[in-house]
């Protein structure tokens, strides 16, 4: 008796202490699933067939985020280049049997992103205009890094205080009713802003007028449930440095199964063992009391 | 997007669970194998313990078994016969010497009944009767080492005379009972048998006399006293 | 031989103290091999952290963009916890199901397992780029529960005061305070109840990490499943764990064993080593379930096929036989040597997941290999953690008998 009125003391002590700041894991609407954006995502449309690799989008988004400028010549493009802590787009150029394709890297911002959901502290987040941005209260775990399908947060491990360096979508400027500075800045219009939804209208809009020219396929339509960032082009996806077998599970799916049977098991575990501890405990008392040695 | 074919989603549910199925079959020997001894193991352990499997073929009838190993064989009369049993003489090993009750003196069932010397050891037995001594075994007297030539049968210890025999037996062991209550000893050896043992008797090493002393080369008599019964 | 200080009915602080500061004293030899090599281990492990912390990490370790978790996770933190897996299984042997014969073992593996979380969950904290904010998953209003790791997070905290708790009562018995002692005994099963559902639960959840690292783990080691095959796998690596450590520990301290617990020591590791077999039957065929699951038979005739059914069945098949042959035998050699392979094992399934296995694609030289200096500071970590193990072991009862004034109830 003593023992489950000190263990109920000790329960109910660690649940004071954590209920207080554990108030923000209450969802704040009793439906958690379906969220009503009182805004849409916004999404930028690629057009690859229109990109002629001037990568003046590069320099701008370098101006607008106090980043060194990059390295304009044209020997940068000879290789495929990852994103960098010092360039959050650039663009790549491939050699296919339809001439060269100039494609813009940045991070897709995914409508389920991989990398909110491994963040522990929601120093990444999904904004409610679609932008995936990162915070300073981050702890530098990397988790993100490893979660991301595209794999384009980036570390700065040269720092000893090293921020997490990726594409922000221009939130600033977006909530102020700006366009991203690569998609004002893109001379070819190449880059179309706009609502996510109005962007796949204007993607099959263009795959249909134009038939024939482009690829019937929309990437990042469905790719891991769906990105902001959307892609057309007029060659097989794979040719132009996309992958292609990332399916169509947005990648918090993945946790879900493990995450959803915690309550279970702390719930399910402890009346197990109690049990199990309660007939063993009557067993050791009656071998306890027949006595003796064998 | 692709999937206009018919893929099979659940393709392989068939093989799976032929797989659970075979892998729960293969389970229940395995499970059995690892949790007692390998048969090897076994016959080492009877080559030890010698007579292991002849406890079964318990000599007579008419004998009884005390839990400290002693044996009460009733004769004519109200007289009963007592000796050690076998196990007792192979735990123990080389006996030197047996301090006997004397002559007229009573002793009682569950209590000291003699005790055996054994190098510096002396390590005392429960009597299996009580009553008064009328005989000891004088040819034991002076030759303990031969108490393993026929423990049963001419290496008995004394005769006592009882009223109470049938009183006496009811408190010992035999048939059945005794047969399990040997299973119980065996099993307790067996789980004392280390790898040292184990490997000794494997390639037929030189064994010391005594069981006790193969196990504990210096508290054997600990191990003796608790087969025994005795402090 | 330890006593601590006898039992009396009252204690004041300044007695405590002044206790716990002659403890500090050495009690053994200073010039031992194990002292000379690992001191100086140590001593530049932790210049090392102090660089660490002031140039960032990219001076010390050889983590990449493309490679971001290296030894510090895939070893420090996802071996060592599944090596610390010993002290939820025997807990739940010892205290759930009241088997007596680990007992004389039960301290000094709950005594590494808290050690275990202190020293290698709190390596953490060295892998942390912006380790200043480590606290704001504890405090605060910005909890990201969807993260699993968040989740482990807590779990390594709460487990920490849970094992602390089922230890207690050996710092209870060793400062003499009688009346704590009765408390902190009374909350042992209630500490290891919770203990073993937060094991179970973040012991799967460091595999579970990984299911949003969907095609970059190769697919012979990318399952659903991952957080079951951890977990199952924490059983076996903690009880060889508990095998190995415990036949160097039952050397060392050998002073302070008793008799029968000496004795009894054989036959705890043939009940250690049936143990090891049945969990390592079982994650066998499971992860052969899971390979039929995705048939992926064209894949085992590549390198990193080869190299799957290395560990498989070369580490996971091959000890599991060897421990089943060795509890029939009682062959306590062919024992430890499972044991042995077992771990290797588990590191090599770890670091498969985390590290070799991970991006497989990517060529040999631009793949992850730690730097000298992780190696360095991974090891000092180990090292301080066998030092404190050692201080508290030669001191509070934990391979010696308790005193006598303090009855175990159970």
């Amino acid at each position: 008796m003593g023992m489950d009125r000190r263990t109920f003391l000790k329960g109910l002590g660690t649940g004071i202490a954590v209920a207080a700041p554990g108030s923000s894991l209450l969802p704040s609407r009793a439906e958690a699933k379906e969220v009503v954006a009182s805004k849409e995502f916004m999404g930028v449309l690629v057009d690859t067939t229109r990109c002629v690799g001037c990568r003046t989008c590069e320099s701008a988004c370098a101006e607008a985020h106090a980043m060194p400028a990059p390295d304009m010549s044209d020997a940068a493009m000879d290789k495929i280049r990852p994103t960098s802590v010092t360039q959050w787009t650039l663009v790549n150029r491939f050699k296919t049997d339809k001439g060269e394709v100039f494609v813009k890297k940045q991070c897709m911002h995914c409508n389920q992103p991989g990398c909110v959901a491994a963040c522990l502290v929601k120093a990444m987040e999904k904004k409610e205009n679609g932008a995936v941005t990162w915070d300073t209260n981050c702890m530098g775990c990397r988790y993100c890094m490893v979660s991301c399908p595209f794999d384009i947060p980036k570390f700065e491990y040269d720092s000893a205080f090293p921020k997490i360096q990726k594409c922000s979508l221009c939130w600033e400027r977006l909530v102020k009713g700006e366009k991203p500075s690569c998609v004002e800045a893109c001379p070819a219009d190449a880059l179309t802003f706009g609502t996510r939804r109005e962007m796949i209208e204007e993607a099959n809009r263009r795959i249909y007028k134009e038939s024939g020219k482009y690829i019937s396929h929309i990437y990042g339509e469905r790719e891991v449930g769906g990105t902001g960032y959307l892609y057309i082009s007029a060659v097989p996806f794979e040719k132009i440095g996309f992958r292609t077998d990332l399916g169509t599970t947005s990648y918090p799916e993945y946790s879900k199964g493990f995450l959803y049977s915690v309550p279970i098991v702390l719930l399910l575990w402890p009346a197990f063992l109690i049990g199990v501890n309660t007939i063993t405990k009557r067993k050791h008392e009656v071998q306890n009391s027949e006595g003796g040695k064998r | 997007m692709e999937g206009f074919i018919y893929s099979d989603i659940f393709a392989t549910k068939g093989v799976e669970y032929l797989l659970v199925i075979s892998v729960l079959l293969l389970f229940i020997p395995f499970w059995r194998m690892v949790s007692r001894p390998a048969k090897a193991i076994y016959q080492a352990t009877e080559r030890i313990i010698p007579a292991l499997s002849e406890w079964f073929h318990l000599p007579a009838e008419k004998l009884y078994y005390h839990q400290g190993h002693g044996w009460a064989m009733p004769e004519s009369g109200n007289v009963v016969r007592v000796g050690m049993d076998e196990f007792a003489q192979k735990l123990v090993g080389k006996i030197d010497a047996i301090q006997f009750p004397q002559v007229g003196s009573k002793v009682t069932q569950g209590e000291k009944g003699w005790s055996l010397q054994a190098g510096s050891k002396s390590i005392d037995m429960l009597s299996p009767v009580g009553g008064e001594i009328i005989e000891i075994n004088e040819n034991l007297l002076k030759s303990p080492e031969s108490i393993g030539k026929d423990p049963y049968g001419q290496s008995w210890l004394f005769r006592v005379q009882t009223p109470k025999v049938s009183a006496n037996m009811k408190n010992l062991l035999s048939g059945a009972l005794a047969r399990k209550w040997m299973d119980g000893v065996r099993e307790s050896l067996l789980s004392r048998m280390n790898y040292n043992l184990g490997a000794v008797s494997q390639d037929g090493g030189v064994l010391v006399d005594g069981i006790a002393k193969n196990l504990d080369s210096e508290k054997w008599d600990d191990i003796a006293r608790e087969y025994f019964l005795v402090s | 031989m330890n006593t601590g200080i006898p039992a009396e009915e009252k204690r004041n602080f300044k007695d405590i103290v002044a206790f716990i500061l002659s403890e500090m004293k050495p009690t053994g030899k200073l010039i031992t091999p194990f002292n000379v090599i690992s001191a100086p281990l140590i001593i530049l492990g932790a210049f090392l952290i102090v660089y660490r912390l002031v140039k960032g990490m990219g001076a010390v370790t050889n983590l990449s963009q493309e490679f971001p978790w290296g030894i510090w996770i895939g070893f420090d933190v996802m071996v060592g916890v599944a090596f610390a897996g010993g002290a939820y299984v025997l807990t739940f042997v010892v205290y759930i199901l009241r088997s007596d014969k680990y007992h004389s073992i039960i301290r000094a593996t709950v005594l590494n397992g808290l050690l275990a979380y202190i020293f290698y969950a709190g390596a953490i904290f060295l892998d942390l780029g912006r380790w200043w904010n480590i606290t704001n998953p504890l405090f605060g209003n910005k909890f990201g529960a969807n993260s699993v790791l968040f989740l482990i997070a807590w779990h390594f905290l709460l487990y920490m005061l849970a094992e602390f708790v089922e230890f207690s009562p050996a710092i209870a018995e060793w400062l003499g305070l009688r009346k704590l002692r009765k408390i902190l005994g009374s909350l042992t099963v209630g500490a290891v109840v919770v203990g073993i559902a937060l094991s179970t639960l973040h012991q799967a959840g460091l595999g579970a990490l990984f299911m949003m690292a969907k095609g970059k783990v190769h697919p012979l080691w990318y399952t659903e499943f991952i957080p079951v095959l951890f977990f199952v796998s924490s059983i076996f690596a903690g009880l060889s764990m508990v095998i190995f450590e415990g036949t160097i520990s039952h050397k060392v301290f050998s002073d302070q064993i008793s008799h029968e617990d000496h004795k009894s020591y054989d036959d705890m590791l043939i009940g250690l080593s049936q143990g090891c077999a049945v969990s390592m039957f079982v994650y066998f065929f499971a992860q052969f379930l899971i390979f039929i699951h995705g048939w992926h038979w064209s894949l085992l005739n590549t390198p990193m096929g080869y190299w799957y059914l290395t560990e498989m069945v070369g580490l996971v098949g091959i000890p599991c036989f060897m421990f089943f042959q060795g509890a029939r035998y009682r062959n306590l050699l062919l024992i430890r040597t499972a044991a042995i392979l077992a771990m290797i094992g588990i590191i090599i399934n770890r670091l498969n997941i985390s590290i070799i296995a991970f991006k497989w694609w990517i060529p040999f030289s631009e793949r992850y290999f730690p730097s000298w200096m992780e190696i360095v500071i991974t090891l000092a970590i180990i090292l301080t953690e066998i030092w404190v193990f050692r201080w508290i072991a030669t001191r509070m009862p934990v391979f010696g008998k308790p005193p006598a004034w303090a009855e175990e109830t159970h």
